[in-house]
């Protein structure tokens, strides 16, 4: 191809991706509508995300007043907060559960959206900022959970970045090594200590935050000017104005969604459901607790991994990972019934390994 | 004695007038009882007027009325600060709405020439006295708070002897010049009922607040134009209405119960002194724990020889502990040709530190799982949790000069030559580097 | 028996228990002292058993890793001091005594108070029934679970957040029902007004199709 050919192909692409025409209030508030069919709830899902999200950023920020990253302190601060902080019990119970409310609405929107083909051309750049916030999602939670400095927290980041070092195994010669400088660069230090304490406080409040709100940035951009998917093979005749009144059934949604969140924080203490030699506070010379497991998330990859070779987890993420980026490519022309087939086969997979994964894990292991 | 003309004569006088007043009034000249609306006159500042002065006087009163009539309940509610607070918070604002109204509607009625023609002296009378009521009432809600809580012990039980026959206006009598013209104001007032328009408030609109919302039909053509521009504008002054009423009710309750707390969780826990010594003590036993581990590692980074103990003290069957150079806990036996036998004390499962005890067949246990490992060998029990053998540690001899008597590899490979009758004298060392120790 | 002898033997008598009580202190304190300091994993055993949820020994203790060793609140690290308020609390038999034990954390000193080391010693072959023994007046945390209720399942009798997660949920939300209402009718009320706001925005700039 004529390399003025392939450019124009490229700006093409990106005209057609970016139809900054657009973007005037008639195009984006007046005329913007959602279609109304039986898929019309997974509408919903991604702003029920970026509620949590929202949720996330407000309470971490009042957890930063009080919270210390340093291996001495970060306990001793964390139960300060809890004890003895106006509402530092309630902040902080939102924060736990309001991660894992955002983690699993992600999981749901991403479904959602694939099973409802929402990445077809023009959208394929929604999809890929949706990707890259899914990861970073991930990576929130996983920085996040480290910095309590209890038993729970070390030792399931040094069990998470351990795995990295298993590809070793499978690299020739001195590559081998590559994966334990890799998990040393990861922890700033021999093992897990206040270097990375101090890399994952600042990965979580400061770097994961300002790509996240870039990257949502662009997501949400995206979103506005291409207005909602169809979400069903035959366009729906009816859809409902997107203000006011989808916003409004959009607002009630979140406030149910704000309740039971506020309900859950206020009376349900995250760490109730972790026996409590976990939540004690890290020993580095002691002994380490039974019991120790990555967050509920994580479950659909870790079980797998403890129980099937190595070589077929890394194949199995690095295709599942590719497969996600390029969904837009692979999936053009597959019809919305077996997208949806698809996702009810991978929400089948996730929650069964997610809820069993401990029991199938033991079934194996006898 | 102006006080019993005042504070008792005046009260009964207003009240029997108002109700034969009334009475008298309604049955003959019926259609009088009005308010004498003059919205087809003028209804643009009306609305900012009317509606402002109703809603807030009218939870005013309701709320002066529920102290009258449930004071228990109600004096039993304000004892919560909150609740008072929330109250009185309320009531000012109420009392500053219904203010702005009523100044509108002294503006309007005094600068609109359509007005003036339909308006009576009594009229500006009444105007005056709810002006200056409802600014005594404002000033007795500033200067002598808190309202809220002290009329159910001095205005409620006054009200109540009056009503009774039984008239006490002690109760009333001592208090400051600007309660006592609130509350002879109210008698004026209620005085003045059946000579005003007051009288519609006995004609209470209750259904107002449910009929559906009219809409006027013009068939004049000029009209039609801006007929539905006047449909719209009122239907969005009603959403705006609902929507001005929930906000101020949610906001207010969220003010309320988030308020305190907001404050409290900046202005920062003030703890008291045994729990702000109790919580130093924490800190600092975590901080002592720190510094210990600092120690150590520094000790580590800083010597090539970390000393373990003396060859004479230790033992074959009893291990004694020591922390290694990565950090990790190990045991030193004395082997059974007298050298020294060191070997990690960090279980191969899930990490305890392993016991220091040999049991019968030479096995130490590690007592989270129960794992026995040999201390020869390092290897696991095979119905052990731990699968991997625990690793042995190299060690060097020196002498009490500081000479490098043996050295042994964590391999098993030995160096040097110790003399058994100097045995006494050496002590066991870990070394950073394994040398060769040349045998002399 | 001639009045004589029943007196002699009377005296003898006295004599005897004279000496054994000058003696038995003696040698029920050489009993302590020489007993090592042992943790009671049986007691353990059975609340994980029980529970299914892993536990360790700063359920009662001071150190997560027992009474044995030195470090802090181990036996080995103890001050002189210390060590005597560890033989007090070791000879409280009955229960009732106000004990203060440097290795045992508040629930562990509350367990030997309110049944004595006898009776505890005694648990140890059964040591589910410590739950009945405790009784259910106690809650040292707060959290609305009786401590041998906690012991029984495992959760930790001093964090008032850490508990069997339904019953926690129930008490607390008992406990802060007011609060919770409360939320609710604000969050509806403000949500109401925000939604008409919408609407009443909207009225107003709605342009129609054509006009304009």
């Amino acid at each position: 191809m004529k390399p003025g050919t392939a450019l124009r192909s490229v700006t093409d692409f990106l005209a057609g991706r970016f139809p900054v025409d657009k973007l005037d209030f008639h195009s984006m508030v007046e005329k913007k509508e959602v279609p109304l069919h039986k898929m019309s709830w997974g509408y919903y899902t991604g702003g029920l995300t970026l509620f949590f999200f929202l949720v996330q950023v407000v309470t971490g920020l009042l957890l930063l007043f009080y919270y210390q990253p340093t291996v001495s302190d970060a306990h001793a601060s964390v139960e300060y907060i809890t004890q003895h902080v106006a509402c530092g019990a309630l902040i902080r119970n939102m924060h736990a559960w309001s991660s894992s409310c955002m983690i699993f609405f992600v999981i749901v929107h991403l479904l959602v959206t694939f099973a409802m083909k929402a990445f077809e051309k023009p959208r394929e750049i929604t999809w890929i900022a949706g990707v890259m916030l899914l990861f970073l999602t991930f990576t929130f939670g996983f920085t996040g959970y480290l910095l309590p400095w209890n038993q729970i927290a070390v030792n399931a980041t040094k069990v998470g970045l351990q795995s990295v070092e298993y590809a070793g195994a499978y690299l020739p010669g001195t590559l081998s090594e590559l994966p334990r400088i890799l998990r040393e660069t990861f922890q700033g230090e021999a093992s897990v200590g206040q270097s990375t304490l101090g890399r994952f406080y600042a990965l979580h409040v400061v770097i994961l935050p300002l790509c996240f709100v870039a990257v949502l940035g662009l997501h949400l951009l995206q979103v506005q000017l291409h207005g909602m998917s169809q979400g069903i093979d035959t366009p729906s005749p009816t859809s409902e104005r997107f203000f006011p009144i989808f916003f409004s059934k959009d607002l009630e949604v979140w406030s149910v969604a704000f309740l039971i969140l506020f309900v859950l924080a206020l009376c349900l203490p995250f760490e109730s459901f972790l026996p409590f030699p976990l939540l004690e506070p890290y020993d580095p010379l002691g002994a380490t607790p039974a019991g120790i497991k990555p967050e509920w998330y994580f479950y659909f990859v870790y079980y797998p991994l403890e129980l099937l070779p190595f070589w077929v987890i890394m194949l199995g993420s690095a295709v599942v990972a590719a497969g996600l980026f390029l969904t837009p490519w692979i999936f053009k022309g597959t019809s919305r019934k077996t997208l949806a087939f698809i996702a009810v086969a991978a929400t089948l997979y996730l929650v069964v390994m997610t809820l069993f994964g401990e029991q199938i894990y033991h079934l194996v292991k006898g | 004695m102006i006080d019993a003309f005042l504070l008792i004569g005046l009260p009964y006088v207003a009240i029997a007038v108002c109700i034969f007043g009334t009475i008298y009034r309604l049955r003959a000249e019926k259609f009088t009882q009005s308010a004498l609306s003059s919205q087809f006159l003028e209804s643009n500042q009306l609305v900012w007027g009317s509606l402002p002065w109703h809603i807030g006087i009218g939870l005013i009163i309701l709320a002066h009325l529920l102290a009258l009539i449930f004071p228990g309940t109600w004096s039993g509610l304000m004892q919560n600060r909150t609740i008072l607070y929330t109250t009185e918070g309320v009531g000012i604002a109420l009392a500053v709405l219904a203010v702005a109204g009523l100044v509108v509607l002294i503006i309007r009625r005094i600068t609109s020439a359509r007005i003036q023609a339909v308006t009576s002296v009594m009229d500006l009378v009444i105007l005056t006295l709810l002006l200056v009521q409802v600014g005594l009432g404002l000033a007795t809600a500033a200067i002598y708070r808190w309202g809220a809580m002290w009329a159910t012990a001095a205005a409620t039980p006054y009200v109540w002897s009056l009503l009774t026959f039984q008239p006490d206006a002690s109760y009333v009598s001592g208090l400051p010049l600007v309660i006592r013209g609130h509350i002879i104001g109210a008698w004026l007032i209620i005085l003045l009922i059946p000579f005003s328009r007051l009288i519609h408030m006995f004609a209470l609109p209750l259904d107002y607040l449910f009929r559906p919302p009219q809409k006027v039909v013009w068939i004049n053509p000029r009209h039609q134009e801006s007929a539905v521009e006047l449909v719209e504008r009122e239907a969005a002054r009603r959403y705006f209405l609902k929507g001005a009423v929930g906000v101020a009710a949610g906001g207010t309750l969220l003010t309320v119960g988030a308020a305190d707390k907001v404050f409290r969780f900046f202005f920062g826990p003030r703890l008291s002194e045994r729990e702000e010594a109790k919580l130093m003590a924490i800190r600092v036993k975590r901080l002592e724990k720190t510094v210990e581990h600092k120690k150590y590692e520094l000790e580590r980074q800083q010597n090539d020889y970390i000393f373990v103990a003396k060859l004479s003290e230790l033992e074959p069957r009893k291990g004694r502990y020591f922390i290694d150079y990565a950090m990790k806990p190990a045991l030193a036996f004395k082997d059974t040709d007298g050298m020294p036998l060191l070997i990690s004390a960090k279980c191969t499962h899930l990490g305890c530190t392993v016991g220091a005890d040999c049991n019968a067949e030479g096995k130490i246990l590690c007592p989270c799982h129960v794992s026995y490992f040999d201390i020869h060998t390092g290897k696991p029990n095979p119905d052990s949790p731990a699968k991997a053998p625990l690793p042995h540690i190299g060690w060097v001899l020196m002498d009490q000069d500081g000479k490098l008597v043996a050295s042994k590899h964590a391999d098993g490979s030995l160096t040097g030559r110790a003399d058994p009758e100097k045995a006494d004298t050496y002590s066991v060392f870990i070394a950073k580097y394994h040398e060769r120790v040349e045998e002399s | 028996m001639s009045r004589e002898s029943t007196l002699l033997v009377r005296a003898n008598g006295i004599r005897i228990m004279l000496r054994l009580a000058l003696v038995w202190p003696v040698l029920t304190g050489c009993a302590l002292w020489t007993t090592a300091a042992t943790a009671y994993p049986e007691f353990q055993q059975f609340t994980e058993k029980n529970s299914s949820r892993t536990t360790n020994c700063a359920m009662c203790h001071i150190n997560p890793n027992g009474p044995v060793g030195e470090g802090d609140g181990q036996v080995g690290r103890l001050t002189d001091k210390e060590l005597e308020r560890l033989n007090k609390a070791r000879s409280a038999l009955e229960p009732g005594q106000d004990v203060d034990s440097p290795i045992l954390n508040e629930f562990g000193n509350h367990i030997i108070k309110e049944i004595g080391k006898s009776k505890f010693l005694e648990l140890r072959k059964d040591p589910g029934k410590l739950v009945e023994a405790l009784g259910d007046k106690s809650d040292l945390d707060g959290d609305g679970i009786p401590d041998s209720r906690e012991y029984a399942a495992g959760t930790d009798p001093l964090n008032k957040f850490h508990g069997d997660p339904w019953l926690l949920f129930v008490n607390n939300l008992k406990r802060e029902l007011v609060h919770v209402a409360l939320a609710i009718v604000a969050t509806t009320a403000l949500v109401f007004g925000l939604a008409n706001f919408i609407r009443g925005l909207h009225v107003l700039t709605d342009r129609k199709p054509g006009s304009d």
